[in-house]
């Protein structure tokens, strides 16, 4: 059953969805890709992801959830992301001072984790195609993200749109 | 207050979303600010989306555990509808040239804004020697062995853990 295994792949990214959205990008891809989504649909499917509201996790599990099986997918792939948070969150609330964890130790061994995550993501999401004008718009959002205090939803907005609208003019003028 | 939160959370479903839920708590005076980043730095230590342990932990703490379902209703069903609708437009649209077009721009940035994410919190960690060695070989363990970044990543959390304390400065 494709729900089934759509909840099963979401279920066991929750667990290990830390450190904020873009760690898990590369584990979700590693899930995904190329069973449920090819690699270009997949960028596309994240940007998208990005620029709505909600997190990133959450929001692509809805979106393949809907794309293989519509709503009831959809449902359960959302419902099964968060299960295994939404389950540690119950249980350490009950449990409160029974279970003693260094929070310090534990913060600075998820961080590590996380700039892992990220490194990785990267690994498996860096630039696939040679196509200059794509390779510019990575590099210019890269320089937005990492020295100025813009939001970098707005590079994923301007660059869809700046492709839209001027793509195939700047193309031909530049000889592409 | 059960409702309130659901509205709070809400305002929050964003990509920015836990300073703004913070505002929004901290003016209702639910929380002093203090306290919700303290709450905060709690939630980045459990698995899934920050924003949603935040206002878990939040919400168990102000109305206990019907508080956490209004939470959990909050953050899950707003960009839930968004993305549904989204998917539906795609559907209808998505074979358009402009959106085509779209999509492909806004796909290329992808790896500009985890390499700005990677450079950040890089810049921002308080490195060592024994961190550099961990995150290396749990990059490289990632990356060689993808079908089981499960158990690598919970086995090396843990080691790392354990070694935090070990090699306390």
């Amino acid at each position: 059953m494709e729900t089934l295994s759509v909840a099963w792949t979401f279920f066991k990214i929750g667990i290990i969805a830390f450190g904020g959205g873009w760690s898990t990008v590369g584990i979700i891809k590693n899930a995904v890709v190329p069973l449920w989504i090819d690699e270009e649909n997949f960028r596309s499917l994240i940007a998208i992801a990005q620029s709505t509201p909600g997190p990133i996790a959450l929001n692509s599990a809805t979106m393949i959830g809907w794309n293989h099986g519509g709503m009831l997918t959809a449902i359960v792939a959302t419902l099964s992301v968060v299960a295994f948070p939404v389950l540690m969150i119950a249980l350490t609330t009950l449990l409160a001072s029974k279970v003693s964890i260094n929070k310090t130790s534990i913060n600075e061994a998820l961080r590590t984790g996380s700039i892992a995550m990220m490194l990785m993501t990267l690994w498996v999401l860096r630039p696939t195609s040679m196509d200059p004008l794509l390779l510019l718009y990575a590099v210019a959002t890269f320089a937005i993200g990492a020295f100025t205090k813009i939001n970098t939803l707005w590079a994923i907005l301007g660059a869809g749109a700046f492709n839209a609208l001027l793509g195939p003019a700047l193309r031909s003028i530049i000889g592409l | 207050m059960v409702f309130a939160s659901i509205t709070t959370v809400t305002l929050g479903g964003g990509y920015v979303i836990v300073p703004v839920m913070g505002h929004a708590i901290v003016k209702r005076g639910w929380m002093t600010e203090d306290h919700y980043y303290d709450t905060f730095a709690k939630a980045q230590a459990y698995p899934g989306p920050m924003a949603l342990s935040t206002a878990l932990l939040v919400s168990i703490e102000l109305c206990g555990f019907r508080g956490a379902i209004a939470a959990l209703a909050g953050v899950i069903l707003p960009p839930f509808l968004v993305i549904v609708l989204v998917s539906k437009l795609l559907m209808t649209y998505g074979t358009l040239p402009a959106i085509q077009r779209f999509l492909n721009g806004a796909g290329a940035v992808v790896p500009g804004i985890v390499a700005a994410m990677v450079w950040k919190n890089t810049k921002r960690r308080a490195w060592n020697a024994q961190r550099i060695v961990e995150l290396a070989i749990l990059t490289a363990l990632l990356i060689l062995f993808p079908a089981a970044s499960l158990p690598i990543l919970l086995g090396g959390i843990v080691i790392m853990y354990l070694l935090e304390g070990v090699w306390k400065r």
